[in-house]
């Protein structure tokens, strides 16, 4: 018996050696562990051992046992591993992406969400107001005299109702000083229009930012240390910024902001980025003449007030040459800034 | 404008200064420098040189080899190619390093002839060519002598002035601002004396528009090209010498900013009137041009009635100075700013008198700019001017005592500018302190009007660079604007997400365009707002809708072979309700394009067109919280017309364009268009206030299939499904839809509806007998509600 049980152990371990499959390895398991199986039969043949050889015989049983089922168990694992294995092969990782569409945000919208992140930091909240706009919020409450060029039906688009298409976003500056008393530090991004033929350079419908802080004591170094910042920020933290004194009539003193352009082979040159400069008390007297509570007290508040294009900015940051890139939606355009 | 550096020099003492530290000088003024010309000989190594000989190149026929004395002791072997000079004549020689500006001259061999240098024509060394080939230079010019000796080289300027200095746009004025920049003296103005004012001659009818006027009468003078050296100031400006007087009355313009006009007393009958002009009076400038005036206009006449010059404008045709003139009458007059400007503006008609007399001259400039010009004429027109100067109106004094109030000084400058600092830059300014502490104005400074003025002039002289930056600022709430803002933005990123491309389209456009419009409500007449002078018929109207502006876009897409349509915009739309009852109202919206591929095809994946399911399934990923339904409502002008429901409201528009249209735009397949009112959109996209608790016992599910006419709308079966009384029916969804066009496993007519349904009870394990039960009433509902039958 003793032999016999040898063989089975010697015949099992090599059938399970030999199994190509799981199938193969099963059928090993059902001919040598199943219920008509070569050791369970000779297994049942442990009665007729006598009582003397039975321990002897039992622990060659079990060692025969535990070497089945342990040759089963890593022949399966080996099985599994190898079906894993070719599973896997011949896969061609070369091949290209079951594609999905990419969509993307508008240049000018990833622009002006930076320029908004940015003062958002420093606390600024946002504030609208109409693009088809009246003349006294563009322009009467904006210092600019009843001749000024810009009021021109030759550069600013009218409606025969006497309206117009607003031609900066300052016209929110006047907006939100009627409907909030000071402190107020709002941005207003939106359009203006000019009426100026859409060429390389113009647009007739373009986007501004526009900002406004005004509380009791704000300066002039608040004004430049917060539109530094900003342009830093969005420029980067090197980025030489200039304050270039210029003329605007609801600002005064009044600045063009420059900042240093370093383009890969190119001279770095300045740019201009934006207008800027403290409001201007005419204005403030004009806000008190329309609210009529006097919250606008030149002699109590200051403040500051500044306004960028940001297609331009777009146009710098991305070194645009043509600026109807920004209104033609080509979707060869668009994609790159998926 | 030009400001020649040569003709600044002669009011101050710019020697040592560089074109570009003057560049930024006046940048940092706030008078914007658009160019610089450096005209003229620079260089050193330019010099004169004498063409000893000159013999055929060896090798090349257009070539010459020539030898020339430019006085170094020995002949230099140059090779040329022009053919205008002889031997013995002088022409510039360009030695070995002379730098012409885009590159530097060196020693060459040119086809195995070396060549020393270049012989140069005027334009290559920054002259005006005189003629083809060679400079040829007089004879007397000495052997050796670096040519820029010879020739007068200038810097030319071209500047930006803003409107609020008009004391900037002369000469003098610009030299005054350089000499207060640079602290250096200005060479005072020499202005001649005359004696006398009279009454007579001259007469204001508008004093409005013209307060102040005089003439001199000048006799005897004599017609003339102007002297060299006048004609080369004009010249180096950039504007053409045309006689004598009339080119006095430009140098005196561009000298001190006041403008003159010389008429041709013989043209003249009796005093002149300054009156407003009839409505209706025809006027024929001396550029050819007749315009038609109207009363606002202002213009110079005489006793005839006739008008001689559009005032502050440009003169008349036949009253101005020709060679035939041996009397003149010398306008110098101030003019009202806004009502040249406006005269100006509707003729379209500037000059550079309307240019300075509609942002204001110096009133004190008027007899003096008369009183420099006369002395000119006289000396070199000859003639004999009047004694006394006919004046009518007063001369207007614009500028009044302003206060410096410190204090407010400290408060914008941070404490940074000093008090005595200030006091010696209004100083520097022109200005003088009173004895009561007030700063008397000069009449050249009429924008100094107001405490704020005063500021910007110190800041401005001292530079934004001595005020410290500083970093702070007040907390504010945040605004409605933030909120919509923020949900815009969530819209825009899952749009991009889902594989569209956002656009930015003109918010102009043209009647035809609105044919495209899918506003939620459909436009009455009257309900587009139009501009009143369009640039073009293209960019006319307000967009009522944004749709427009995507089918343009995706037409060009389409011309530039881009399959995939997926295109989005955010942004205002505007329009007029009620046949033009309510007007102007303005909206913010959203619009989206789709068309194409639903997916990108490829190796692993066949071409599927994009259809109406999927763009509502777009519209579904914005409006997460509410199911999504299309109500038909027509369109015109569209297929499929829908209106967007969810939440119990219309969101928006939905439709297909029409075939025709479609076909129009060359497009390939259905182009599919939604329009949403972004203010209820944004409610969906702030994001879930309940959160459920999660089920605690599991659920299980049920499907149905049932048989129901073609023509049925799933919609009703839903509104059943919406209403049924089953506590245990927590959800369903429509797994397919089957129809068969031949008839033969379903009639044509008929369609099969799957749906599966879902149990739950929030207690407990649902048993086998409860959920058959519940999902026989559900089925029931179905069948008896709406006559189905199960299959």
């Amino acid at each position: 018996m003793k032999d016999q049980i040898e063989a089975i152990q010697a015949e099992a371990l090599a059938r399970i050696e030999a199994a190509a499959d799981a199938r193969a390895l099963e059928d090993a398991r059902v001919a040598v562990l199943g219920k008509k199986g070569t050791l369970t039969e000779v297994s049942a043949g442990m009665r007729d051992v006598p009582k003397e050889d039975k321990a002897a015989v039992g622990a060659l049983l079990n060692t025969a046992r535990s070497a089945i089922t342990a040759a089963l168990e890593t022949k399966q694992l080996a099985l599994q591993d190898a079906a894993d294995k070719k599973a896997l092969e011949g896969i061609d990782l070369t091949l290209p992406a079951r594609a999905l569409h990419h969509g993307s945000l508008h240049p000018l919208t990833i622009l002006r969400h930076q320029a908004i992140s940015i003062l958002r930091r420093m606390g600024f909240a946002l504030a609208e107001g109409p693009e088809i706009e009246d003349e006294f919020h563009c322009f009467d409450a904006l210092n600019t005299p009843a001749d000024h060029p810009a009021r021109n039906e030759k550069d600013t688009f009218y409606f025969d109702s006497g309206k117009l298409l607003r031609t900066h976003t300052s016209s929110v500056q006047v907006r939100t000083m009627e409907s909030q008393v000071p402190p107020v530090r709002i941005i207003a991004p939106g359009s203006a229009y000019r009426r100026d033929e859409i060429d390389a350079t113009h647009l007739s419908v373009f986007n501004q930012l526009e900002g406004l802080y005004v509380d009791t004591d704000v300066s002039l170094g608040d004004l430049k240390g917060t539109l530094e910042y900003f342009f830093q920020e969005m420029f980067g933290s090197s980025t030489e910024v200039r304050f270039r004194p210029h003329f605007f009539p609801f600002t005064e003193p009044s600045f063009e902001i420059d900042v240093k352009l370093h383009v890969k082979g190119q001279a770095p040159r300045w740019v201009e980025v934006a207008g800027c400069g403290m409001v201007d008390p005419a204005v403030f007297e004009q806000i008190n003449g329309s609210r009529k509570d006097g919250a606008y007290d030149p002699e109590k508040v200051t403040g500051f007030a500044f306004g960028m294009g940001l297609d331009r900015l777009a146009m710098i940051r991305w070194g645009l040459k043509d600026i109807r890139l920004l209104i033609e939606n080509d979707a060869r355009f668009l994609k790159q800034f998926a | 404008m030009n400001v020649s550096l040569n003709w600044l020099a002669t009011h101050v003492d710019l020697k040592g200064k560089s074109p570009e530290e003057l560049d930024r000088l006046l940048t940092f003024a706030g008078v914007e420098v658009e160019g610089i010309e450096v005209k003229g000989v620079v260089s050193d190594k330019i010099v004169v040189a004498q063409i000893m000989e000159a013999v055929q190149h060896p090798n090349a026929d257009k070539l010459k080899v020539t030898k020339v004395d430019a006085g170094e002791g020995t002949l230099r072997q140059i090779v040329c190619g022009a053919k205008n000079y002889k031997v013995g004549d002088k022409v510039p020689c360009c030695l070995p390093g002379a730098n012409l500006g885009s590159f530097t001259i060196g020693e060459t061999t040119m086809r195995g002839v070396e060549s020393k240098g270049m012989l140069a024509a005027a334009s290559e060394i920054g002259l005006v060519d005189a003629e083809d080939g060679l400079m040829i230079l007089p004879a007397n010019a000495p052997i050796g002598k670096p040519v820029k000796e010879l020739f007068h080289g200038d810097v030319l300027l071209e500047v930006e002035v803003t409107p609020n200095r008009p004391d900037l746009l002369s000469h003098y004025g610009m030299a005054r601002e350089m000499a207060t920049l640079l602290e250096v003296p200005l060479a005072p103005l020499e202005i001649p004396e005359r004696h006398g004012l009279t009454g007579k001659g001259v007469k204001i009818e508008a004093s409005d528009a013209c307060p102040f006027y005089t003439a001199v009468r000048i006799s005897g003078v004599k017609i003339a090209p102007s002297p060299a050296w006048l004609q080369e100031r004009l010249e180096s400006i950039g504007l053409r010498p045309i006689n004598n007087v009339v080119d006095i009355t430009n140098f005196v313009l561009h000298e001190i900013g006041q403008p003159l006009h010389a008429f041709d007393a013989a043209k003249v009958s009796g005093a002149l009137v300054i009156r407003a002009a009839n409505a209706g009076e025809q006027f024929l400038a001396l550029d050819g041009q007749t315009y038609p005036l109207l009363e606002e206009d202002c213009v110079i006449s005489d006793e005839s009635g006739s008008a001689l010059a559009l005032g502050g404008v440009m003169g008349g045709a036949d009253s101005g100075v020709t060679d035939g003139t041996t009397e003149i009458l010398l306008e110098s007059a101030y003019f009202t700013p806004s009502r040249i400007r406006r005269t100006s503006r509707r003729t379209a008609l500037s000059s550079d008198s309307s240019y300075r007399f509609e942002r204001g001259v110096n009133p004190d400039n008027v007899l003096a700019g008369s009183a420099l010009a006369v002395k000119l004429i006289t000396e070199i027109a000859g003639g004999t001017a009047e004694e006394v100067t006919m004046k009518a109106g007063e001369e207007p004094v614009l500028t009044q005592s302003v206060t410096l109030d410190t204090t407010k000084l400290d408060q914008l400058t941070g404490g940074s500018i000093p008090h005595h600092e200030a006091t010696t830059i209004l100083k520097r300014l022109g200005l003088s302190l009173s004895s009561n502490g007030s700063w008397y104005v000069p009449p050249f400074r009429a924008d100094l009007q107001r405490h704020i003025d005063l500021v910007e002039e110190i800041v401005r002289v001292k530079g934004l660079d001595a005020v410290p930056s500083r970093l702070r600022g007040t907390f504010v709430p945040s605004s409605s604007v933030d909120a919509a803002y923020d949900a815009d933005m969530r819209i825009r990123e899952r749009l991009a997400a889902l594989g569209f491309h956002e656009c930015q389209t003109i918010k102009l456009i043209s009647d035809a365009q609105v044919g495209d419009a899918l506003p939620l409500k459909p436009l009455l007449p009257g309900d587009t707002i139009r501009v009143s002078l369009p640039l073009s018929e293209d960019h006319a109207v307000m967009r009522p809708s944004i749709v427009p502006g995507l089918v343009a876009s995706a037409a060009r897409n389409v011309r530039q072979g881009t399959k995939a349509l997926r295109l989005f915009e955010i942004g205002r739309v505007f329009r007029n309700a009620g046949g033009g009852k309510a007007k102007d109202l303005e909206a913010d919206s959203l619009a989206i394009l789709l068309s194409g591929p639903a997916l990108p095809t490829g190796w692993a994946r066949p071409e599927a067109a994009a259809d109406l399911y999927d763009l509502k399934a777009i519209i579904a990923a914005l409006v997460p919280t509410a199911a999504v339904q299309l109500v038909p409502r027509q369109r015109d002008g569209f297929a499929l017309g829908c209106d967007i429901q969810a939440g119990g409201q219309n969101l928006g528009t939905f439709a297909m364009l029409l075939p025709s249209r479609q076909r129009e735009l060359d497009a390939e397949g259905p182009i599919f268009v939604a329009e949403l009112d972004l203010p209820k959109l944004r409610k969906f996209v702030a994001g879930s206030k309940d959160i459920a608790d999660l089920p605690q016992f599991p659920g299980s599910s049920r499907d149905v299939a049932l048989e129901a006419p073609a023509a049925l709308a799933n919609t009703e079966l839903e509104k059943v499904l919406a209403k049924v009384k089953e506590p245990l029916l927590t959800g369903f969804e429509c797994f397919d839809v089957f129809r068969d066009e031949t008839g033969a496993k379903l009639a044509a007519d008929r369609k099969s509806i799957a749906y599966r349904m879902h149990y739950r009870a929030p207690d407990r394990t649902l048993k086998t007998e409860e959920i058959d039960a519940a999902h026989k009433v559900v089925v029931e509902a179905l069948t008896s509600g709406l006559k189905l039958t199960q299959r």
